[in-house]
């Protein structure tokens, strides 16, 4: 059993002086490393970076310049040759700066975006004359922090803060108007491995389609991905799916075949058969396919094939009018069919290979592949998504350009493509800032994109890396979500915990309700590869171990085909796979034969009716590893998800068995997330508490950073006690917890004490409070901006400060001389914050403090805009104190949450014979249903070790049936001179008199929630209502009132309270009085009449009155007639009488009315 | 010469304050330093926000010398 340290000193030291070499928390920065990685891959690594890649994929766009049909004109070669990503520096006008670089804190400080120059070299030629080029700025693009675009980079904790950072900040996000916002990771199918599927929705694709299919998601050097799908129509035949902006298009797989190779029928034959020809299933089916596709298509060459191809794809392809058909059909080709392949004789085995594994899936030979296991699953990295968008951006930029010379010359302007000043006025008249698309992107989380980027969702790709406690920041980075086309989905069976994601996903930390399932977290020991492996080694290794070569005469499931990365590289036998996975796998371990480790070996061995088999090998980018020992070397393995799957992986070291085992974990708790870990004994608790701590633990009250002065967040909670917790995981050292102490250890008794303790409610000993027990506080920061309402280029008009005019002298109470906030003012609603002299009224005004909560100003920062002018922008930091209350929410580490239901006194409060009074009491009924015995555990070890001066490991897995934590702290309680199991005799604070029963008092780590019912208590008895219908308003900000809905209302009339039921429905609602005319029972028709000396008004109904003027030949007596608002005359209509109505009944009317439905109210006094 | 304005002399762009007849170099007696260097400095009326030292763009104001005084319970 190793304890845990404090490491107070070492921690004082370091916060002193923070180390000015690397960090001390280097598995902080390894967490974060996928982010930072896969931005890195955008201007690093080979070919000079994704970019790069990606601008050469796009190629040239090809322009003529003739307005006439007969003839092309002047051919322009357009393409982008290479993308350059700067580090973020101030505007080039600004020549007062010393410092020229844009650090982070100061973007979230002015609300600004990090970022910098996107510039791309833009090159041309004439009539495939002379390049020329030009360097084009595309604006301000976004960019990672600590990526290697921005200034933190390899920065020390002790050089970040100097750059006003954490010590250990992270990066890994971007800063968009001064939030923090990251892109998260998204699951995506196993890039370059045909899987076969089952879907009932590919039998409604058409006419004699069936539910089997064999899709594949290939990914271009530039990770960009295409799916290719083969579909099986019930005749035999074999259809080939893919989608191009949007559009789904299908083609007979042979037209692929013949259109990609020279090639025979018997060629194909034999490539999807090989020695299987007794299989009459196969080779029916195959006869079929072939002969229908000849009978049909007529098409037998290559060049007749690509000719037709090309002819039928050319509008969709924009294939320009110098390419023949041909050509048009090899693009095709090149952009859609198995784009990770390069050569059209490997995408023409890859295919043979997918149509067999189709035969195989439809005749039940092989299973359908699970494609909610992790096994055939990636992640679909930030970096590389950002990298997709700026290539879409960047091709339709290109499209643009060819667009807008395509309306010159309808226009008739004058096109010349030789001139360098026509190409530039070109490129001024299109949109030219990509930057502002991605930052769209970012602070949207949007995709606008015409391709729709081979992805299943529009929205949701961004969410804000909210700094509300360490947890939850660093739980952002880690979290991978399945997509929100999953969250519609009525099905359950994507959100299934399988065991093929062991290691890999965290089963603990995933949130309870919707997103439950879908939004998982990654096992803390798994990285995600963000480079491609240097797999040149591996086909020398492979044919050294006998491999026979790809053009073997071989097909099918009864050889095993080895494929590295969707790449056939050759066939062998079964047996021999075996022992060629085997002999791989200790190679890349022992890192000979120039093998990479983090190479995949996925031998899937023969069954029966199991997945097909082959060795499928992977190197590439986006996957899943983690570490495992191997047992033979005793070395590090790095294995993946689909390997996983055939492996025997040990859990620990005494499970190993001989001749089964080939790896062993490192730790069994490897398996879960960083948050995960952090529970104390989570191993001793009831599963579903472990996932509400990794809940709660993200809403606690806790340190965000301690950098807090150059942030400007919306809201920040603080905990102003924080403590390191006595007992702990040693992991929360190794990520450095305790730079961000998230709660208090706190004296616990679990004792029925005063009936406040009811249902989950707990105590706070009052004098615990006050000694600053969980006291917190909430930092707001409102941005005003006195330039808003006004237009750029206008001049300023309202100018911060007092002006000459008079104004009330109270204002001088809260605000200085300048106009702002005197720093440490207590202000409350309705105080000033700013004073400002509008010119246009002449005349001082001031902005107030709208809250009712009482603050102190923290911090007032005078921003600057780009202009040069007067302060127009502030920022204002308030600071809310929120010292426990009454209804505020606390938990312990094991999903134990309760709420404080009183404060009592310590006077009160029980003892032990020590002395000790409990900080916290909880009742008992709280554990026999949730099972939480980690938290009597969490008690006993704390006890142990506040006693003994010493911090206790609480890391899962450590203690056995044989060797129990009972015994082990109980132990050490006894030589301390407690009670071995934790219960201690205990008097009544009030009379003195001992207890009945010992007490369970132990030390447990408390959490502070950040749900308060300062921000949620919602009372009304009057106030503002709705003008349409006068009932109360709804929403806590409006001061509006709580529904009394329908079940409400259900539940009233089941007690028969009807007096209640109508004071909540009427009285405290809309209760009108009105006016109703009894005659013709109408609400609408009544009005008040003029008053006249004499009279006073009356209420008369209009209706049933007669105008004076139909009286020609009567005489009227003057009392009876009365006027309405408008001078007219009537007279009678006096029978009216005032009832009390609920209001929207009135409305009702008048809605009816407006139908021609007439109500009628029938009324007569009772 | 016809320019109305001599080659090196811009007219300042807002004249407004010299227009209202007020002198614009009227200290209030408030600090501030800046979020970068932490050099102190006044500001104006009509300054810019850069600091007087490394031409930084977020200044904060310095606490209040007046006494802050609230009832402690």
């Amino acid at each position: 059993m190793s304890t845990a340290k404090f490491r107070t000193l070492e921690r004082e030291q370091r916060f002193q002086n923070p180390p000015k070499d690397k960090s001390a928390y280097p598995m902080l920065y390894e967490a974060i490393e996928p982010h930072i990685g896969s931005f890195n891959a955008l201007t690093e690594g080979a070919h000079g970076g994704l970019l790069n890649l990606a601008v050469k994929d796009i190629g040239a766009k090809t322009i003529f310049d003739s307005t006439s049909t007969d003839r092309l004109g002047n051919k322009l070669m357009i393409k982008v040759d290479s993308v350059e990503i700067g580090k973020p520096s101030i505007p080039t006008n600004d020549k007062l700066s010393l410092n020229s670089n844009t650090l982070p804190y100061e973007c979230r400080e002015r609300m600004i975006s990090y970022r910098s120059k996107l510039r791309l070299k833009v090159t041309w030629s004439v009539n495939d004359g002379e390049e020329m080029s030009e360097i084009r700025d595309c604006g301000l693009l976004p960019v990672m922090l600590r990526s290697s675009r921005c200034h933190l980079q390899n920065l020390s904790p002790d050089e970040l803060v100097k750059h006003k950072e954490e010590s250990d900040e992270f990066g890994g996000y971007f800063i968009v108007n001064g939030i923090e916002k990251l892109i998260r990771m998204l699951i995506v199918q196993r890039r370059n491995h045909p899987m076969a599927l089952i879907r009932p929705s590919f039998a409604s694709r058409g006419n004699s389609y069936t539910k089997y299919g064999i899709q594949i998601r290939c990914v271009r050097p530039d990770q960009t991905s295409q799916t290719n799908v083969l579909h099986y129509l019930s005749d035999g035949n074999v259809t080939f799916r893919f989608s191009w902006k949007k559009n789904e298009y299908l083609v007979p797989v042979q037209m692929i075949l013949k259109a990609l190779m020279e090639t025979s029928d018997r060629e194909i034959f034999d490539g999807i058969i090989g020695t299987d020809l007794s299989n009459s299933f196969l080779t029916d089916r195959l006869e079929l396919l072939l002969r229908t596709y000849n009978k049909s298509y007529n098409l037998y060459s290559n060049q007749e094939t690509l000719a037709y191809l090309g002819d039928k794809f050319r509008v969709v392809f924009d294939g320009t009018p110098d390419m023949s058909d041909i050509e048009v059909g090899k693009l095709v080709l090149k952009r859609i069919v198995l784009v990770h392949l390069d050569s059209n004789q490997d995408k023409f085995r890859m295919l043979l290979f997918m149509i067999r594994k189709l035969y195989s899936l439809v005749a039940g030979d092989c299973c359908p592949d699970n494609p909610d296991a992790t096994q055939h699953q990636e992640v679909l990295l930030g970096g590389f998504l950002y990298g997709m968008i700026v290539k879409e951006k960047i091709e339709e930029y290109l499209n643009n350009f060819k667009l807008q010379v395509s309306s010159d010359l309808n226009r008739g302007l004058k096109v010349n493509f030789h001139e360098r000043k026509y190409i530039s006025r070109v490129f001024q008249r299109i949109n030219e800032n990509i930057g502002q698309k991605l930052q769209y992107f970012l602070s949207t989380g949007n995709l606008v994109s015409q391709s729709g980027l081979d992805l299943q969702q529009v929205s949701g790709y961004t969410v804000v890396a909210e700094k509300i406690n360490f947890h939850r920041f660093i739980s952002h980075f880690r979290m991978v979500h399945r997509g929100s086309f999953f969250a519609e989905l009525k099905t359950t069976t994507v959100r299934k915990l399988l065991p093929e994601s062991w290691g890999f996903l965290c089963p603990v930390h995933t949130p309870d309700g919707s997103p439950c399932g879908l939004l998982n977290h990654l096992a803390h020991k798994c990285k995600i590869t963000t480079k491609q492996s240097d797999v040149s080694g591996v086909p020398g290794a492979l044919s050294q171990l006998g491999i026979s070569s790809v053009n073997s005469f071989a097909a099918g499931p009864g050889v095993c085909c080895v494929q590295l990365d969707g790449k056939i590289l050759g066939w062998t036998s079964h047996e021999k796979a075996k022992i060629v996975a085997d002999t791989l796998r200790y190679w890349k371990i022992e890192g000979s034969h120039n093998i990479p480790l983090d190479l995949e070996v996925g031998y899937v061995p023969p069954s029966n009716k199991g997945q097909y088999p082959g060795l499928y090998l992977f190197g590439g980018h986006a996957r899943m590893v983690r570490p495992v020992k191997y047992l033979p070397l005793g070395k590090t393995d790095i294995v993946g998800p689909f390997e996983q799957v055939y492996m025997n992986i040990a859990v620990t070291p005494e499970e190993i068995t001989n001749n089964i085992h080939s790896h062993v974990e490192f730790s069994p708790t490897n398996i879960l997330s960083i948050l995960a870990n952090l529970t104390p004994f989570s191993d001793f608790n009831q599963s579903p508490r472990n996932m509400y701590q990794c809940q709660m633990g993200k809403q606690t009250m806790g340190t965000p950073g301690v950098g807090l002065v150059h942030r400007s967040d919306n809201k920040l909670y603080r905990l102003q006690s924080g403590q390191t917790p006595i007992v702990k995981a040693n992991l929360y050292d190794d990520y450095g917890m305790d730079n961000f102490p998230n709660g208090t250890n706190a004296v616990v008794a679990v004792i029925s004490y005063t009936g406040y303790d009811m249902d989950d409610a707990m105590i706070i000993n009052k004098s615990a409070d006050e000694r600053g027990f969980g006291y917190g506080t909430v930092y707001k920061v409102e941005k005003v901006d006195l330039g808003m309402s006004r237009r750029r280029g206008d001049p300023i008009t309202q100018h911060i400060g007092f002006g000459d005019d008079d104004w009330p002298e109270i204002w001088q109470n809260k605000l200085d001389a300048d106009g702002l906030p005197q720093i440490g003012v207590k202000v409350e609603e309705g105080d000033p914050i700013i004073a400002y002299f509008d010119d246009t009224l002449g005349k001082t005004k001031v902005k107030t403090y709208h809250s009712s909560e009482p603050a102190y100003i923290e911090e007032v920062k005078l921003l600057a805009d780009d202009t040069n002018s007067e302060c127009q922008q502030l920022s204002i930091k308030y600071r809310i104190t929120r010292q426990p209350l009454i209804g505020d929410k606390f938990s312990s580490r094991h999903g134990q949450k309760g709420v404080c239901s009183r404060k009592w006194p310590q006077t009160d409060m029980p003892f032990s014979e020590t002395g000790i009074q409990p900080d916290v009491i909880i009742n008992p009924h709280a554990f026999p249903s949730r099972m939480t015995i980690g938290m009597f555990v969490e008690s006993l070890a704390g006890k142990a070790g506040a006693l003994h001066g010493m911090a206790h490991d609480a890391t899962p897995w450590k203690f056995s049936e044989s060797d129990t934590p009972a015994d082990y702290f109980g132990d050490q309680l006894l030589a301390a001179g407690y009670n071995y199991h934790g219960n201690e005799p205990m008097y009544s604070g009030v009379t003195g008199e001992e207890l009945r029963a010992d007490i369970y008092i132990g030390v447990v780590y408390y959490q502070r929630l950040r749900h308060m019912v300062n921000d949620k208590f919602q009372v009304r008895s009057t106030g503002p209502v709705n003008s349409l219908t006068m009932q109360p308003v709804k929403g806590r900000k409006r001061s509006g009132g709580i529904r009394v809905g329908e079940m409400e209302r259900d539940a009233l009339i089941g007690h028969g309270t009807a007096f209640l039921l109508q004071d909540r429905l009427l009285n405290c609602s809309d209760y009108t009085h009105t006016s109703l005319c009894k005659d013709c029972g109408s609400l609408l028709t009544t009005q008040a009449s003029v008053p006249r000396i004499g009279s006073m008004s009356s209420i008369r109904c209009r209706s049933c009155s007669k105008k004076l003027e139909s009286f020609s030949n009567e005489f009227i007596n003057e009392s009876d007639i009365w006027e309405d608002g408008q001078g007219k005359k009537f007279v009678g209509g006096e029978n009216t009488t005032t009832v009390a109505i609920p209001f929207v009944l009135k409305y009702l009317d008048s809605e009816l009315a407006a139908m021609g439905i007439k109500l009628k109210y029938n009324v007569q006094p009772r | 010469m016809s320019s109305p304005q001599r080659e090196g002399f811009t007219a300042p762009s807002s004249i407004s304050h010299a227009a209202q007849g007020y002198v614009a170099s009227k200290s209030l007696g408030v600090k501030y330093y800046c979020a970068q260097c932490g050099s102190s400095f006044s500001l104006n009326k009509s300054d810019a926000i850069r600091c007087k030292d490394c031409g930084h763009r977020v200044i904060y104001k310095a606490r209040t010398r007046k006494m802050v005084q609230f009832e402690a319970r």
